[in-house]
């Protein structure tokens, strides 16, 4: 594969890399301009704890009951961001010249048909259901066709077009609901340093005084 | 729609909404700065609200109610609101939207939780449903009832407005009973009793509605020779309905009542009885509220009890409580309490045969009457409806106890027994405790 990052779209690739990477940082530096809180009850638990299990354990269908109910959605999310990875992986290696090896490219191949079709299934569902409709915003199908497009390019025409698609998926990555590949580290961070402060997080911890 | 918010809403000026932004901006940190960003309408959370559970319609998704604050925190707060607001949904705070915000964190929200648990980002909605319901308040959107109950709170020391000589002669007419009951003479309900160890406190419908409730403390306390007393003044009621106007000023001079009567009486623990919020109030808020690490630890009576038990300080026989009793679990106590297994425990060796809701603990189901519904009257029917979800796990357990260690929650749970024919008891632990009771004689109960 040729090295893709001095031609005018992979340079352009790089130039929506940075700006998705910097508009990221200023909504980060943004939330944290807001101050943060220091606690002071005392802790009955331990919030690194706590945040080692949000990431884990309190994701997994056991200890929720969200995606115990809905695992086709949460089969198709899984689907999808891992579609996403391995597409933004590929499109590393694009960028500075290097060819998958053969024997990974069909693993490559199917998690990005299957990203994509969890992506497009996440769509269907978003415009099928009335409720989830009511919910949704154009965001929130704008965001959806981007990646969704970013990820079957890379499947069937991993070229030109593709590398447009990753230009305007990294444009809008700060400026929509895609800015939740930030926030979801950080929410779900206080989500579980909170839970574990307080003995919630993990189950069957000590709860102390 | 209630005529009394309209009417609100009518005299409602700009002022009073940029007071109202000003004081949501306030109440928020880099965590709910976080949360606000993150949501990503998946809907999932839907299923995880005994509201949507009950009457499934879009007004009732958690994330739906979070999408009104979150709008107006887009419009007012961030670039992409101000320049593409139909894009990403935002919305500048108007009338409109300040009923909206009043319709869905006071009229459709317990502030249980259980939706940050279902949340597919882990967004705990809860703290945001705060922020919007402390920004309506400075707008005096509050519903009057509940603002009316904080009121007691700081005008007469409890949220009833139970006066110190009534509270006095409850107490004493549960001492009496309390004696008859163990047969000791020399039983007490101590009040402001200089040094002792435990400083108990209760909610004020013990002492109105349920004394019961209270003998059956002070007999456990008796029995486990317990050194402990009540306040007589300012200090015994562990309610604080601020928790839930979120009006912090105000949540922090109720809860410094139990800071005052632990100074005044020099106890060195303070014992909250059975309410989830009060538990809340005390352990988690209370020292947010007032700015100060508390120097004495804050218990909840089931935590004593189980301990009393570990200890071998009392004894039950499990015989006594027959009946197949099952376990509330109030969403203050355990999801934001992390009060879970101590009443667990005590309940397998008070009673002969414990059965569990299905899902239970952390995943429970709000009864429906916490985050103040009780004393929101306008949303009375819709509390009720919501509490069918309950009222369903109570049914598909055969119990004919339930056991509730919360007297907002025994408040609703008692309704939906009206309501849904459930044709059980509802007790607190403490009572389920006692009446198991091997009774000490005299010369076992510690001085």
């Amino acid at each position: 594969m040729p090295n893709q990052l001095f031609t005018p779209l992979g340079t352009a690739v790089v130039a929506a890399g940075v700006w998705a990477v910097a508009g990221l940082l200023v909504l980060r530096a943004r939330a944290r301009a807001f101050g943060s809180r220091q606690p002071f009850a005392a802790a009955a638990g331990d919030p690194a704890a706590g945040i080692r299990y949000a990431f884990t354990g309190a994701m997994s269908p056991g200890a929720k009951e969200s995606v115990r109910e809905h695992l086709p959605s949460y089969g198709l999310g899984l689907a999808f961001h891992g579609g996403i990875f391995t597409a933004f992986a590929l499109l590393a290696l694009s960028l500075a010249g290097f060819e998958l090896p053969r024997s990974l490219w069909l693993g490559a191949r199917a998690l990005l048909a299957l990203g994509a079709m969890g992506g497009l299934g996440l769509l269907l569902k978003r415009l099928l259901k009335a409720e989830l409709r009511g919910l949704s915003r154009p965001d929130d199908f704008v965001s959806n066709l981007l990646a969704t497009a970013f990820v079957a390019l890379a499947l069937v025409s991993p070229g030109q077009a593709w590398l447009l698609s990753a230009i305007l998926l990294l444009f809008y990555a700060p400026l929509g609901k895609i800015r939740h590949c930030l926030f979801f580290f950080m929410a779900r961070s206080h989500f579980g340093a909170f839970f574990g402060r307080r003995g919630v997080f993990p189950p069957g911890g000590s709860h102390v005084h | 729609m209630s005529t009394e918010l309209e009417q609100k809403l009518d005299t409602l000026t700009d002022a009073d909404y940029a007071r109202g932004l000003e004081v949501f901006r306030g109440g928020l940190k880099e965590a709910e700065a976080s949360y606000l960003n993150a949501c990503v309408r998946c809907g999932l959370c839907a299923g995880g609200c005994h509201y949507h559970r009950t009457e499934p319609e879009l007004e009732n998704v958690p994330g739906r109610k979070l999408d009104h604050i979150a709008s107006v925190f887009k419009a007012h707060f961030t670039t992409m609101g101000r320049l593409a607001p139909g894009l990403v949904g935002a919305k500048r705070f108007d009338r409109d939207m300040a009923r909206a915000w009043v319709d869905a964190v006071f009229g459709r929200c317990t502030l249980c939780g259980r939706c940050s648990m279902n949340c597919t980002i882990g967004i705990p909605l809860p703290a945001l449903f705060r922020a919007a319901r402390r920004a309506l308040g400075a707008m005096g959107l509050v519903p009057e009832d509940l603002q009316a109950t904080v009121e007691n709170s700081l005008q007469h020391g409890n949220n009833m407005a139970i006066e110190r000589e009534e509270w006095v002669e409850t107490v004493e007419w549960m001492e009496e009973e309390l004696q008859a009951d163990t047969g000791d003479p020399e039983a007490r309900i101590p009040l402001d009793k200089q040094g002792a160890r435990c400083l108990f406190t209760v909610n004020p419908r013990e002492a109105k509605f349920f004394p019961l409730s209270l003998q059956a403390s002070a007999k456990v306390f008796w029995a486990a020779g317990e050194d402990w007393t009540l306040a007589s003044d300012g200090g015994w009621d562990l309610t604080n309905y601020a928790l839930f106007t979120c009006e912090d000023d105000q949540a922090a001079a109720i809860v410094k009542n139990l800071t005052d009567a632990m100074t005044r009486l020099g106890c060195q623990v303070l014992v909250i009885g059975e309410c989830g919020h009060g538990y809340q109030s005390a352990r988690w808020m209370g020292p947010e509220w007032l700015k100060q690490r508390f120097p004495f630890p804050v218990v909840s009576i089931l935590e004593l009890m189980d301990g009393y038990l570990n200890e071998g300080r009392i004894h039950v026989d499990s015989a006594r409580n027959q009946e197949p009793v099952t376990l509330h679990d109030p969403c203050n106590l355990v999801r934001h309490g992390g009060i879970s297994e101590p009443q667990r425990r005590v309940l397998r060796r008070a009673v002969a045969n414990l059965v569990e809701m299905a899902p239970h603990g952390v995943e429970n189901y709000c009864c429906g009457g916490g985050g103040g519904q009780l004393a929101m009257s306008r949303y009375r029917n819709r509390r009720l409806a919501a509490g069918k979800k309950k009222a369903d796990q109570i049914r598909a357990t055969g119990a004919k106890v339930v056991a509730a260690p919360c007297h907002n929650c025994i408040d609703q749970l008692s309704e939906l027994n009206k309501e849904y024919q459930l044709k059980v008891q509802i007790k607190t632990v403490a009572e389920l405790v006692a009446a198991a009771l091997i009774v000490p004689t005299h010369s076992e109960v510690l001085p």
